[in-house]
């Protein structure tokens, strides 16, 4: 049976308190009566001995009607139960209730018993000996003192001669107070403290109860809750972590670790996804090629003999047409699917340029695109593959004309060397934190280079954060708009080191530093705070502008819209509908990524787009020929 | 079976009929073979001037058939055929010594264009075997 652990603590520390409490209140109650006794007692013995003293006097003279008479003023009082005078032989000689007088008592009778409970009487036992407490006849309960009345010589001496010289007792004189008021006070007291226990129990069991919702329950029910939602897949559950103890440390260690294991969905999705399309392309190619080759063997071969018949001849051409688009995404299917390094070569990017332009010339005059080509003539040659290189720009071209569609317009090729800088440019192609843990992240994108995957807490949440691969620039990938001028630390996804430096300061704002490792270990900075356009690679700047060979291909059609940017060079990803396969510029920048080159893009929706590609020079062989 | 210009193998019937449907409207005679080992032993063997063989047969590959004909008939053109063209491929078919490389699906006037200059370059390959 299920029961909360906020109940079982309570009912556990509940049953504890109250057991203590009640022991304390026995403990007191049990002194207190004790204590009422022992004062009553004293007082009664006070009484008993007064009476024995005032009436000494009258029994010294036995002057017994006094005697009596006293007693019975006496045991008229409140609270006195009775007062009787007991012979030796045991027999009632005064009282105050008249009527038991010349009664005799047993030696075993409550009166007698302090004395006589041995064979031997004691003669002048201690006060706490001679009272006893018991229940009269009504009911209530009574306490009596004995008093032995000692011989004395007047006794033997007086005129009476009523006792001999030797008898050291003569008899017992007996008070009996009555209990009921003490019992009754007792009995207030206990009721006071009882209800005190019971309410201090109630308060206490609330307290417990509201603290154990507090520290206990709630963090475990969060716990549990967002355990059921990790169980049923959902791995951006976090739960809140504020507690300082034990379970907002387990929290905590909870969100990392559903964290990292998002983290890693995500990493294995999208290399599955690579995986997949790999296996599908090899699949797709055998088991679709084959009956492709049926249809367009016998499609164009009916085509060839169809001249005569225009109807039949433009049917067919539509068969053969689309059968051949279907060979085009296979093609494009296998492209992706084995992407090979490249065969460099020193290549000259300008004929690989005209060649690319001569492939696709037909088309573009089809759809009425003007061409321009702005080629700088003494450009030297990059290390290449010049197939690939083609295949890219051709890549690019046919995208150009698309995007032009059927109303016109213009594309422009250029080439040229350039200086650089590496501010706005430089990839950064690793990135670590300082336990080595890989932060490039194949799964997003920032213009088409791995991003750079940290952790950083803003707004005391803990979020997935893109920084942009090229270093001086800020396109950085927040899960939301984040305000600016917000200090967010960073940490690394998977190991969860800080990557914000000790002594770092950002020398725009002064905030704290983040960095990662670069290449060779170089400390890449950036600052903290949100919207702070601070980053400094110091060793990349030192050597100053590396020497690359740019081609760009620009056109003036429709442009890329913003939020379609990112995800440009990811496989599958298409706004040509049914027209594109989604591969053109994922294979497009696989190609360029394995020249060790850039491919960046830069796009005015209605305006236009272009795209440029920039190989690095410094590892050129010179030109073999100058021909 | 003695006439016969053209030998067709690959163990899917729908290629191998296309492929004898077009060849055989341009007036070349055809034979076909399912696999390796059947095309290997195939009478026509012995009087054709090209073999038009796939990469994947069940039994062999295509460019094991490369090799095994360039022993026992050396000089004889023979174009691969293949749905799955990878560049290393594309290389070990033309170590081997393949005229041509032809990649699925094709239209009847590639095969046909294929077919022709394999036919036309024969000379110089015989000419070349015949030295080495």
């Amino acid at each position: 049976m299920h029961t909360r652990i906020g109940v079982q603590i309570v009912a556990a520390v509940g049953l504890v308190t109250a057991l203590g409490i009640a022991l304390l209140a026995t403990v007191t109650l049990r002194t207190h009566r004790r204590e009422m006794i022992a004062q009553l007692t004293r007082s009664a013995d006070l009484l008993s001995e007064t009476v024995k003293r005032s009436t000494e006097d009258y029994m010294l003279e036995n002057r017994r009607e006094y005697i009596r008479r006293q007693i019975e003023t006496i045991g008229r009082q409140e609270r006195i139960e009775r007062v009787r005078v007991f012979n030796k032989q045991g027999r009632i000689v005064f009282s105050s209730d008249p009527t038991e007088v010349g009664q005799a008592l047993d030696k075993r009778a409550e009166s007698c018993f302090a004395c006589h409970a041995q064979d031997r009487p004691l003669e002048q036992p201690p006060v706490q000996d001679r009272a006893r407490i018991f229940t009269n006849g009504s009911g209530h309960r009574v306490l009596g003192i004995v008093n032995p009345i000692q011989n004395q010589p007047a006794c033997a001496s007086a005129v009476c001669h009523a006792h001999a010289p030797d008898e050291r007792v003569l008899g017992v004189l007996d008070v009996t107070m009555s209990l009921a008021d003490v019992d009754q006070q007792i009995a207030a007291s206990r009721n006071r403290i009882i209800a005190l226990a019971g309410g201090c129990i109630a308060v206490a069991g609330l307290l417990l109860w509201a603290l154990s919702r507090r520290l206990v329950s709630r963090p475990v029910e969060a716990l549990a809750a967002g355990t059921r939602r990790v169980a049923a897949g959902d791995l951006t559950t976090t739960i809140p972590a504020g507690a300082r103890n034990e379970l907002g440390e387990l929290a905590r260690a909870f969100n990392a670790m559903t964290a990292r294991l998002a983290e890693d969905q995500r990493q294995l999705t999208q290399a599955d996804k690579l995986a997949s399309v790999g296996r599908l392309a090899a699949g797709v190619a055998h088991e679709i090629n084959n009956p492709l080759t049926g249809v367009l063997t016998y499609a164009s071969f009916l085509l060839d003999r169809a001249q005569e018949n225009a109807e039949l001849h433009a049917d067919l051409e539509v068969i053969v047409r689309e059968t051949k688009r279907c060979r085009e995404i296979v093609r494009g299917l296998l492209d992706f699917a084995r992407q090979t390094p490249p065969r460099r070569q020193p290549t000259d990017l300008n004929t690989v340029a005209r060649r690319a332009v001569a492939v696709v010339m037909n088309q573009l005059q089809l759809a009425h695109v003007g061409l321009t080509l702005d080629l700088t003539t003494d450009l030297p040659p990059v290390q290449a593959d010049p197939n690939q290189m083609q295949q890219v720009l051709v890549n690019l071209l046919l995208n150009a004309a698309d995007a032009i569609g059927e109303r016109g317009g213009t594309i422009r090729v250029a080439s040229r060397q350039a200086q650089l800088a590496a501010r706005g440019h430089e990839p950064i192609r690793r990135a670590a934190c300082p336990k080595g843990c890989d932060l490039l992240d194949p799964g997003t994108r920032v213009g088409g280079l791995y991003a750079i995957r940290i952790l950083r807490e803003y707004r005391g949440r803990e979020w997935g954060y893109c920084l942009d691969p090229v270093y001086g620039r800020f396109n950085h990938v927040a899960p939301e708009p984040w305000e600016e001028g917000v200090i967010a630390p960073a940490a690394c996804p998977r190991c969860r080191t800080t990557l914000v430096e000790p002594e770092g300061t950002c020398e725009r704002c002064q905030a704290p530093t983040l960095a990662v490792l670069g290449p060779n270990d170089e400390p890449i900075q950036w600052c903290t705070r949100t919207g702070c356009h601070f980053t400094r690679w110091a060793a990349r700047e030192q050597r100053g502008p590396a020497p690359v060979v740019e081609i760009s291909v620009e056109d003036n059609g429709r442009g890329i819209a913003r939020e379609h940017l990112p995800k440009l060079f990811e496989p599958f990803f298409t706004t040509k509908g049914v027209r594109g396969t989604g591969l053109g510029l994922a294979i497009t920048w696989g190609i360029v990524e394995g020249h060790g080159g850039t491919i960046e893009v830069d796009s005015e929706p209605d305006a236009g787009t272009r795209f440029t590609i920039r190989l690095p020079l410094e590892d050129a062989e010179p030109v073999r020929s100058a021909a | 079976m003695t006439e016969c210009d053209v030998l067709v193998i690959d163990d899917e019937p729908v290629v191998r009929e296309g492929v004898r449907r077009v060849l055989e409207a341009s007036g070349l005679r055809v034979a076909t073979a399912d696999d390796a080992t059947s095309g290997l032993r195939h009478p026509a063997l012995a009087v054709c001037r090209l073999v038009l063989c796939d990469v994947m047969l069940p039994d062999r590959s295509g460019i094991d058939v490369l090799n095994e004909l360039a022993r026992a008939r050396p000089g004889l053109p023979v174009v691969l055929i293949t749905g799955y063209a990878t560049p290393d491929l594309a290389e070990r078919a033309q170590e081997a010594g393949a005229a041509a490389f032809l990649a699925k699906p094709f239209e009847a006037s590639e095969l046909m264009e294929c077919v022709r200059r394999a036919l036309e370059v024969r000379a110089p390959q015989e000419e070349r075997a015949w030295r080495s």
